[in-house]
């Protein structure tokens, strides 16, 4: 038999059969039905090779396709929102193309020439999964379920690793949580026994499982934090970092710290720097805070505002309505045309009404919101100075810092040249060090070039936290009027919406009168 | 002691045989009573005549006779004085002549009437402080309650003077009635045991207190409580609040507007000022020529113990309490409690306003004893005197040991015991009324009236009482679980109030009439129920419901009925109900659902066809969407059925979307619809056969009044007991006459039957008996053990030694 191909025609064919039956089903003709709005395909015994043309059916809950010749799974890439889905008896040699899934519950691969359990990760939800009558033959795969913690009924009969003696007990323990396996209830009596027999190696597996994890949950809880200092600009400033940092690419200084005395000079340096740099940290996080909380205050201002002009809103809508009403059903009552005409034109001047307090009410919101929005943008923008400017003095307290080191060391530098010169130096030196002795001039430039490097290093840092701080300060300004903006917009479309259906609503009734 | 304990036991033998044999005891002895007093009456009530005539006496009530009581049964100490109380009357005799002699412009003091026994005793020895075994009598207010409650009272024999006889509270107690001198000295009896600083008082007070007349006082139950204002926290703006839009009204208008207000109001204030005050006059009683002379006995709590925070007098008759500046309280002559005896040397010009309870300060109160615990002057700038105090106390031991000339003498009354069942009538005969103005409120004791009424407040229109505005009947124990019946005379509403465990859940049932279809609302304990129900309102057009804590989040339904359908049978809402003609229905909203889809209200027009639907409103929206079905069965021009067409459903969408156009959708979600309007219906049919239902309920609970049992009542319980018992009894006996006439025809498997009854039942029967008899024989047993612990108990030797 030829093998079927997955066109439009056999789709269509399959969903007008699987439609609405009787009434709706004679409206579901005379409309047609969108692939977008199928719930459920039924395809089996197609005799279909490929799976294709299934990008349309975006909300397809439930698809069979059982008892066709397919060879790989594909094509259900756009199938996000499916729960069910039935590949049973089709020629599947490796489970693929499931990661979109994420929604499937109900898995069934049964009499496929599957050899191995994997590519199923993003499959979170997964309660059935059948793979009867495959091809597994490693006992392991089953460890790779672990990870589904729904997973309820499996079935694995007639695969090569059910003919092992200890199949039914493997899985029942390395599997706590399952209820069926291979069909029948697992009793606790087989469940129990299972536990015993497996224990020790559960048990191993099991801290193994909890130390990953528990390494998995340290490094998110690491990430996070970082996440925290980075949105405050004083990341890795809790430390050595920048100072460490300065003598990465430093070569000379490296070197030179082998003379006498400066070892102990870099270490009391250092100890002065790091505690600078906490100084920033610290208040770093204080400023982050204090920000965080304008910006806090700020929204709950706003949204109480925005939600009192909505109630206001909705009041006068109700008001209206109410009104509308009685006035709507007085014009069907009315026999005079006259009468009927007039009422309707005070209809339509009531409706006027309402969308000219509406629009006020809009007006008035998007004043108080603009005026408020002003303040606040100035008081961001004085703390963001604030803050610029009190790193800034920390920063310079570095530069400083830096300065006087890059004197001492100089001078100490200049010593050992005379010593050196002199010939009384009695420590004996490393070649490289001893090749920057040369004369004074070389000797100059080594201490100079670390210098420059380590200025140019807290220069760097320090334009880094100005530059980011300054564009989320611009960034949060820019959102916040174009969120209202966005806001305004919609309030005065909805408005425009309501009063247009209200006027031809009102213009209908117009008509069907005057046909009447 | 020997001799006392026979006594008791004695007492307590009788009381049991007497328990046992007739129940109905006091009732005979009050009978007994008053046949005694009728022979006295002539006279006693030519003395009162001449004194009283012209106060009206609203409580009748012979007075107590040392005639009417059996002395004989009384203890000895009693009968007889002990060498300490002779020394005690010698000590008040010489303070007597004393004080006379220093004031001889004041009226003689009242130390030591007379007892039962015609035996004088000592005011303070009269008082026996003690501790109540109920927890219900642990406080002032219900301490005083139950003295005003369980006493009748008896007006003084000469309202001038202090009585020459003052009786021992546990012969009050027996014969349930005494004046108010016999009503505070129980009562301060009670408050000391339970830890007050509580003092009888003597003196003079107004005509409504000394004659425990309440008509002139608002009941205390119809007193509204007062409304708590509120005062709502004004939260300080926030930072960023937003500025209100500019006022553009004029100020000045709206200052002329509220002056115009306020004069309006101060005139209208002025108004009813005036009228109260009208009133005020015309209630005011006729003035009292004997003003200031009537002797009255009051009960004084001091502050200090048991965290009372003010000092306080507390009227014994009618258990009221008032300020010590309340100007129903007209002088004191003098104080005692059970330790002391003190003499007002205070001016009493501006009634007790401005008197100082400092019973340390020799000056204000001239003590008769010397060296009891109270002797302290507080001095003004004392701000630590707690703390004083109790440094005083330790360094003024031996000093007063030293001073100390004489000890009061233990109290010479026996016990005071309030049986259980004589402290839950309350009421002498369980029933109480108390008249007071523009209301009349009675009381009974729990399980007197078959219907469960304990007590009923009635509110006039006027003084005189003659014109009904409502009554409110308390009940208790009650199988239906009803509170409380509120009766609306000039409205005609009725409104019965329900604690939980009503088989309905009823909560509150207000009602003009019992039929059905009428003005009504039913209010249950929706935890209870089942639907979530908290009201149904009925009227005679409409019924409407409100529910919480739904799954399908329905909060509210409202349905409109039609006239009924004439049909020959009987109308009810059973056989024919009433066409609906409207349902609406409100859903709070579900969270799961999104706002466009989460319906808020429908209404189904049952006659039209027609059904709406309103959606919730979304957050940030101002408008909800809408949906109307309209269902019209037509035909097209080829004769086939038009199964929906677009201007079948009107809809308007917040955000249009592109499903909800199609004609499918719609259809289906009109079919839904249908089958829910169906149920919707279904559920209002069987509202009203609820109604139905419990309409019949209440009539028959009416009908019943069944009182519940609780287990924990041994009294009633021993009754239902000895009733089994005789139900028991009949039954054999009947069984076996049975037997003895067809003894001839029986066979043998019969007989066999019969007999093992027979068997089972002596068993039974047996079994009763002897638990009847044990209860008997342990009784006494278990009190003996007792005292014997208590003989023994080295803590108590101490208050032996009293005895001895």
């Amino acid at each position: 038999m030829e093998p079927r191909v997955m066109d439009d025609d056999l789709l269509k064919l399959a969903v007008a059969e699987q439609g609405p039956r009787e009434e709706a089903g004679q409206l579901a003709k005379q409309e047609g039905i969108l692939f977008k709005d199928v719930l459920s395909l039924q395809l089996d015994f197609q005799n279909i090779l490929r799976i294709d043309n299934l990008w349309q059916f975006e909300n397809l809950r439930k698809l069979q396709l059982d008892n066709n010749i397919i060879e790989r799974i594909e094509g259900l890439e756009n199938l996000t929102h499916l729960v069910w889905l039935d590949l049973s008896f089709n020629n599947i040699e490796t489970i693929e193309g499931l990661d979109t899934l994420v929604n499937l519950e109900d898995l069934s691969l049964f009499n496929n020439r599957i050899s191995k359990i994997n590519s199923l990760d993003a499959l979170a939800k997964l309660q059935v999964l059948s793979l009867g009558n495959n091809q597994i033959f490693n006992m392991m795969n089953v460890i790779y379920l672990r990870r589904f913690k729904d997973l309820r009924t499996l079935s694995l009969s007639g695969n090569p690793i059910s003919e092992a003696e200890d199949y039914k007990m493997f899985v029942c323990a390395y599997l706590p949580d399952l209820v069926y396996l291979d069909f029948r209830r697992i009793d606790d009596l087989t469940r129990e026994l299972a536990e015993v027999k497996h224990q020790y190696t559960i048990d191993e597996l099991k801290h193994r499982e909890d130390l990953t994890q528990a390494q998995r949950e340290e490094a998110q809880a690491r990430r996070e934090e970082l996440e925290e200092h980075k949105a405050a600009f004083i990341e890795h400033l809790d430390g050595s970092f920048l100072f460490d940092s300065m003598y990465a690419e430093d070569v000379e200084g490296n070197k030179l710290s082998y003379l006498p005395g400066v070892g102990e000079l870099l270490e009391a340096y250092k100890d002065k720097f790091v505690i600078i740099c906490l100084n920033i940290f610290e208040y770093g996080l204080k400023q982050q805070e204090k920000r965080k909380m304008e910006i806090d205050t700020f929204n709950e201002c706003i949204q109480e505002a925005i939600q009192e002009n909505q109630e206001q809103g909705k009041r006068k809508i109700a008001e209206f309505e109410e009104k509308h009403l009685l006035n709507l059903s007085a014009i069907r009552d009315e026999p005079e045309m006259p009468v009927i005409e007039m009422k309707i034109v005070e209809c339509g001047e009531d409706i006027t009404q309402l969308f000219n307090t509406l629009m006020t009410l809009e007006m008035q919101l998007v004043e108080q919101l603009e005026e408020t929005i002003n303040i606040f943008e100035r008081n961001i923008i004085d703390l963001v100075g604030l803050f610029i400017e009190n790193v800034q003095s920390l920063m310079a307290q570095c530069r400083d810092l830096e300065s006087h080191h890059h004197e001492k060391l100089l001078e100490i530098s200049i010593n050992t040249l005379e010593k050196i010169v002199k010939g009384e130096l009695d420590e004996d030196l490393p070649d490289d060090v001893r090749a920057l002795f040369v004369d004074k001039d070389t000797i100059v430039n080594a201490v100079g070039a670390s210098h420059d490097i380590h200025l140019l290093k807290i220069d760097n840092r320090e334009d880094e936290l100005i530059t980011r701080v300054n564009s989320w300060c611009t960034h949060l300004v820019d959102k916040i009027h174009t969120d209202e903006i966005m806001r305004n917009r919609k309030r005065v479309k909805e408005i425009n919406q309501y009063i247009d259906h209200m006027q031809n609503e009102l213009d209908n009734l117009e008509f069907g009168d005057i046909l009447d | 002691m020997e001799v006392l304990r026979e006594k008791v036991e004695e007492e307590e033998e009788a009381e049991r045989e007497e328990g046992v044999e007739r129940p109905s005891r006091p009732e005979k002895m009050t009978k007994l009573l008053r046949k005694e007093a009728t022979t006295l009456t002539p006279e006693m009530l030519r003395d009162m005549e001449q004194k009283l005539s012209e106060i009206k006496v609203p409580v009748p009530g012979e007075p107590l006779t040392s005639d009417t009581i059996d002395i004989a049964k009384l203890p000895l100490s009693y009968r007889i004085n002990t060498p300490k109380e002779e020394q005690l009357l010698q000590v008040a005799d010489n303070f007597s002549r004393q004080y006379s002699h220093l004031c001889p412009d004041r009226v003689p003091l009242l130390l030591y009437p007379l007892n039962e026994c015609e035996v004088p005793k000592f005011l303070s020895t009269t008082i026996r402080p003690t501790l109540m075994p109920y927890p219900e009598l642990y406080n002032w207010d219900s301490c005083a309650q139950f003295v005003s409650d369980f006493l009748t009272m008896v007006p003084l024999p000469d309202p001038l003077k202090p009585p020459t006889y003052l009786y021992s509270s546990t012969t009050v107690l027996k014969y349930q009635k005494g004046n108010c001198f016999d009503f505070s000295t129980l009562l301060c009896s009670m408050l000391i045991g339970s830890g007050y600083d509580a003092y009888c008082v003597s003196g003079y007070a107004s005509q409504d207190l000394c004659l425990m007349d309440l008509t002139r006082e608002v009941c205390p139950l119809t007193m509204k409580a007062k409304e708590v204002v509120h005062e709502e926290e004004r939260v300080p703006p926030k930072k960023y609040a937003i500025k209100p839009p500019r006022d553009l009204i004029s100020r000045f208008e709206k200052e002329q507007e509220t002056k115009r207000q306020e004069e309006i109001k101060i005139a209208e204030e002025k108004r009813l000022r005036e009228e109260e005050e009208r009133i005020m006059e015309a209630e005011k009683a006729p003035p009292d020529p004997l003003h200031g002379l009537r002797v009255h006995c009051w009960v004084l709590v001091l502050s200090g113990k048991r965290e009372v925070p003010e000092s306080f007098f507390i009227d014994p008759l009618t258990a009221r309490s008032y300020s010590t500046q309340d100007g129903h309280f007209l002088g004191i002559e003098s104080l005692w409690n059970h330790k002391n005896y003190w003499v007002n040397m205070q001016d009493c010009w501006n009634g007790c306003k401005d008197l100082v309870f400092d019973l340390g300060d020799p000056v204000r109160w001239e003590y008769l004893l010397l060296g009891t615990d109270k002797p302290h002057l507080l001095t003004t700038d004392d701000d630590d005197d707690g703390v004083n105090d109790d440094d005083d106390d330790v360094e003024n031991l031996g000093k007063e040991d030293e001073e100390k000339s004489f000890d009061m003498p233990y109290s010479w009354v026996e016990q005071i015991e309030i049986s259980p069942e004589a402290f839950e009538t309350l009421c002498p005969n369980g029933k109480k009324v108390i008249q007071y103005k523009r209301a009349k409120l009675e009381k009974w004791a729990p399980y007197l009236n078959s219907n469960g009424l304990v007590c009923r407040l009635t509110t006039y229109e006027d003084l005189e009482c003659t014109n009904v505005l409502e009554i409110k009947e308390w009940y208790q124990n009650r199988e239906d679980m009803l509170e409380l019946k509120h009766m609306n005379k000039t409205t005609g509403l009725n409104i019965d109030y329900f604690k939980p465990g009503h088989p309905q859940a009823l909560r509150v049932h207000s009602y003009k009439s019992m039929l059905p279809e009428n003005d009504r609302a039913m209010e249950f304990y929706e935890s209870a129920r089942v639907d979530g129900l908290i009201k149904r309102e009925e009227t005679p057009k409409t019924m409407t419901e409100f529910f919480r804590g739904r799954p399908d989040f329905l909060s509210y339904r409202h349905i409109d009925f039609g006239p009924r359908v004439k049909k020959l049978t009987l109308n009810s809402a059973e056989s024919n109900p009433r066409p609906m003609v409207k349902i609406t229905e409100r859903f709070r909203r579900n969270p799961a659902k999104p706002a466009d889809e989460d319906v808020a209200e429908r209404v189904f027009l049952i006659v039209e066809e027609r059904i709406q639907l309103r959606y919730h409103c979304r957050d940030d929206h101002i408008t909800a969407s809408k949906r109307e079905f309209l269902r019209r069965t037509e035909v097209d021009s080829k004769g086939n059925k038009i199964i929906m067409t677009p201007d079948m459903c009107i809809s308007f969408e917040v955000e249009p979307m592109e499903h909800t156009k199609k004609l499918l959708y719609q259809y289906e979600a009109m079919m839904k619809l249908k089958n829910e309007e169906k149920l919707s219906r279904h559920q209002a049919w069987e509202s009203e056969l609820e109604v139905l239902e419990i309409l019949k309920l209440r009539e028959e609970e009416e009908e019943g009044h069944m009182l519940t049992i609780s287990i924990y009542d041994t009294k009633r319980n021993e009754k239902s007991k000895e009733y089994r018992e005789a139900m028991e009894t009949q039954e054999l006996q009947k069984k076996q006459q049975w037997y003895q006439e067809n003894q001839v025809t029986l066979t043998p498997e019969d007989e066999d039957l019969y007999l093992s009854y027979c068997s089972q039942a002596m068993f039974r029967i047996r079994i009763l008996e002897q638990r009847l008899n044990r209860h008997k024989e342990m009784a006494p047993l278990k009190y003996l053990a007792l005292e014997e612990k208590l003989y023994k108990d080295p803590r108590l030797v101490e208050l032996l030694k009293v005895f001895a």
